[in-house]
């Protein structure tokens, strides 16, 4: 018994302050959720209008430390701790929570994308007489999950932000439970993720076998062996093919389809854009900072999945008339291209990060105003099928010219964000002069221009059809879809006008040794 | 000698539940036998020293999950037998099978190419890769609860927090699914995108 | 025989194997859910293996984030199962077909 005590004793907690600052933005979100939750129970019925009012407001809040954490850390990265001489270093205190140029300008991207995702939600949840006061708590949740995904640097603190960020959204994906398509999109979406995460711990189970660590930077000195082995291989494997369900890569995209269509719309974006980003630096926390010596690995596995992704998203979204599926489709596209640079990483891999969450930046703000259109478009036609938006440039110019820059800029015509995106890929495809890498951006090439005549038909049917049915009554925007449209509209023309904008905050020095 | 028993019997408890939960057609039996097969894997983790593991797998699988799955099963009353002698489409069975056996190949040829090295170090691990020895928390004489403990609460603190969080929002999302708020119907309402 | 970390590797990669075609055969979405349970057994023998191999106790700490983890997957996931088979009691998965991947 005296045994059991000492052992105790022994066993106190020594450890290093933690730097607030740091983690501000976390607390800060956390908090903020917390404080809606209680005044909602409190309350009630009395504030449900404001609760999605709250919610912007924490999300904005949480951007002031952001920044702040940009001017003054001057790109050094920070921890957790606060490390001083009198602590005995033991190691184990640095390097699983990074706070560098990289993961503040994504916690920037996911608040922005939250922020926009609750203007978007407001008038759908509210009108659809649904539980909304805890479905903005769990978009909080799935947020703060994204915010310390961009900080993870440790395979348990990945696996259990990624599943932060999924498990509210399978709740989300069901929450018009009167609606069979959106049981059915909850179930689907559930299944496939789970046995994804099944899959992704398996591969990590590997890794950290090989390494003795689930430190990401542990594990690259770890298999830094100048070969491969076969354990490694699939370690690797079953992590990146555990990341694709994320991502919706193919062949792993099958759930994309159907939870799009079935989801509330405003929960759709969310998935396409925050959720699936977040999946994206999952895999560019492992690639770039655990397997940077395991390109031969690695990069013909990735070059499989985004040929294939790119390829297949198009020509199924080819065939699509409900334009939430064909998005869905295109957004399984976009996904290819977004995997692309890190198929040629080796030797690159600050680059190939910049392209990525260039990319991401930029997919964000068009994509998310795509389905703001999508949204308002709804509140009038009832109706996603491509055929509803015949003749929208009659009743609503101002809609169709704003979904007209969203399209072209998902197609990649200047001047509009989405070609500085697709330059930065191939830029960066081509920038060693490898087979593999110029054979990738012609891949991406053609399949531009696939894209292109989908996204073009959009434009062809808004501008030049006559409506279906005649009506040509103006729809009425409410002022939060309009505040969503007029942000992401910005975003989008800023970012291809001026794109030094974004490629000054993307432009990372030395990513992998963040710590 | 005890150690090789042990071994074997919880093995065959484990993999024989597991078989159990795919081949059982009522789910009832499924999921009992789930239990068998979560008990052994507590009895392997004993096995090696696991001992707080072993514990911990017995109370949360065996007791609570299971336990929900049970529940739901009879709340639902879809506690019939499931046909699963009938495929949903051609040749479903085999390719599941085939793809099952392709897993495990996978797996075990992994698993033995790598590790044989000839050293008697182990066959994983830093030690047996390239002699840098990573940033190894050793498991001493201590208990492994108070190890696991000090694990938690600090290099793990962050992560430890967020499952916090997210059991929290897993019941409050879970409550709001399943609330059933006097009448309600399977009528598609939604001022959205259902095309019907 | 001394039993090695090989032999847990063995039962481990078989049990993720049979939780796999488990999930690709059933169709009861509740039984699917337990084949996914076989799978992340199947992690946490294979982590608890390496972690009495390396005498190293994160492989432990892991196991216990895939428990809670796992708990909080299972509550959602019943609530899911519960919410599309309330209205519906003889569903399987082939059943769902509202929507055409």
């Amino acid at each position: 018994m005296s045994g059991t005590f000492v052992t105790l004793v022994a066993a106190e907690i020594e450890r290093p302050s933690i730097d607030w600052h740091a983690i501000a933005p976390e607390l800060i979100l956390l908090g903020g959720g917390a404080l809606v939750t209680v005044i909602d129970l409190i309350w009630l019925e009395r504030v449900r209008k404001l609760i999605p009012t709250l919610t912007s407001l924490v999300f904005l809040v949480a951007l002031i430390p952001v920044i702040t954490l940009w001017a003054d850390g001057s790109g050094l990265p920070r921890g957790l701790w606060i490390i001083d001489e009198n602590v005995p270093a033991t190691g184990v205190w640095e390097g699983a929570f990074v706070v560098d140029n990289y993961s503040l300008v994504l916690k920037g991207l996911f608040l922005l994308s939250a922020y926009v995702i609750v203007l978007l939600s407001t008038n759908y949840m509210s009108e659809g007489d649904y539980y909304d006061s805890e479905y903005y708590q769990l978009i909080a949740a799935s947020v703060l999950g994204m915010l310390v995904m961009s900080s993870s640097r440790d395979l348990i603190s990945i696996f259990v932000a990624l599943e932060l960020v999924s498990i509210p959204a399978y709740l989300m994906a069901a929450w018009r439970k009167r609606d069979l398509k959106s049981n059915e999109a909850g179930l689907k979406y559930m299944l496939m993720g789970v046995f994804a995460s099944a899959i992704l711990l398996y591969g990590m189970s590997l890794l950290y076998g090989i390494a003795g660590s689930t430190l990401l930077s542990d594990i690259a000195a770890a298999i830094d062996i100048g070969e491969s082995r076969p354990v490694i291989t699939l370690g690797i494997v079953f992590t990146i093919i555990g990341f694709g369900f994320k991502v919706s890569a193919v062949p792993f995209h099958t759930w994309a389809p159907d939870t799009y269509e079935g989801a509330p719309t405003p929960l759709t974006a969310f998935l396409a854009v925050a959720s699936k980003a977040a999946g994206f630096v999952a895999l560019i926390n492992v690639v770039i900072v655990a397997l940077p010596t395991q390109a031969n690995v690695v990069e013909p596995f990735i070059w499989v999945l985004a040929a294939i992704t790119m390829t297949v998203g198009n020509l199924i979204a080819l065939r699509q008339t409900n334009l939430v599926r064909m998005l869905a489709y295109s957004g399984v596209a976009q996904a290819g291209y977004m995997l692309a640079p890190l198929a040629v990483y080796d030797g690159i891999s600050d680059r190939a990060t910049s392209a990525v969450v260039t990319y991401l930046v930029i997919y964000a703000a068009m994509n998310l105003g795509a389905f703001a259109v999508v949204i308002i478009a709804a509140r009038k036609t009832r109706s996603a099928e491509l055929s509803s938006y015949g003749g929208m440039f009659n009743y609503a110019p101002g809609l169709t010219l704003a979904m007209t820059i969203f399209l072209f800029s998902l197609a990649g015509i200047p001047p509009v964000g989405g070609w500085w995106a697709k330059f930065e890929v191939f830029r960066v495809l081509t920038e060693g002069n490898r087979t593999s890498g110029i054979a990738l951006a012609v891949i991406a090439a053609v399949n531009s221009v696939i894209a292109a005549f989908y996204y073009l038909n959009i434009a062809k049917q808004m501008w030049f059809l006559p409506s279906p049915d005649g009506d040509n009554s103006r729809i009425a925007i409410p002022p939060a879809l309009l505040a969503a449209v007029g942000l992401t509209v910005a975003a989008t023309i800023v970012s291809g006008v001026l794109p030094g904008v974004v490629s000054d905050m993307t432009d990372f020095v030395n990513v992998a040794a963040g710590q | 000698m005890m150690e090789l028993i042990v071994f074997v019997i919880s093995a065959a408890i484990v993999l024989g539940g597991a078989l159990g939960v795919i081949l059982f057609r009522n789910p009832v039996h499924a999921a009992l036998s789930l239990i068998a097969s979560f008990f052994g894997v507590a009895v392997l983790f004993v096995s090696q020293e696991a001992h707080f593991l072993a514990l911990v797998q017995v109370v949360v699988y065996g007791g609570a999950i299971v336990v929900l799955f049970l529940f739901v099963i009879m709340l639902l009353g879809v506690d019939r037998e499931e046909d699963i002698t009938e495929e949903p489409f051609e040749g479903q069975r085999v390719s599941a099978l085939v793809s099952g056996v392709l897993i495990f190949a996978m797996l075990m040829a992994g698993i033995f190419l790598s590790g044989r090295t000839g050293d008697d170090a182990g066959d994983f691990g830093p030690a047996a890769i390239s002699g840098s020895s990573g940033q190894v928390v050793p498991l001493t004489e201590e208990q492994d609860v108070v190890q696991l403990g000090h694990d938690l609460f600090t290099r793990n603190i962050l992560a430890f927090e967020a499952t916090g969080l997210l059991l929290t929002i897993a019941t409050v999302g879970a409550v709001v699914l399943v609330r059933n708020r006097g009448a309600e119907d399977l009528v598609v309402d939604e001022p959205g995108t259902s095309s019907r | 025989m001394i039993v090695t970390e090989s032999w847990y590797l063995i039962v481990s990669a078989l049990l993720f194997a049979i939780g796999a075609t488990g999930l690709l055969v059933r169709r009861n979405p509740l039984v699917m859910f337990m084949c996914v349970e076989l799978m992340l057994n199947a992690v946490n023998i294979s982590f608890v293996a390496f972690s009495t191999a390396l005498q190293d106790l994160a492989g432990q700490t892991a196991v216990f984030f895939v428990l809670v983890v796992a708990a909080a997957e299972v509550v959602v996931g019943l609530s899911i199962v519960v919410a599309v088979m309330r209205r519906r009691p003889s569903a399987t998965v082939d059943d769902l077909a509202e929507l055409k991947g």
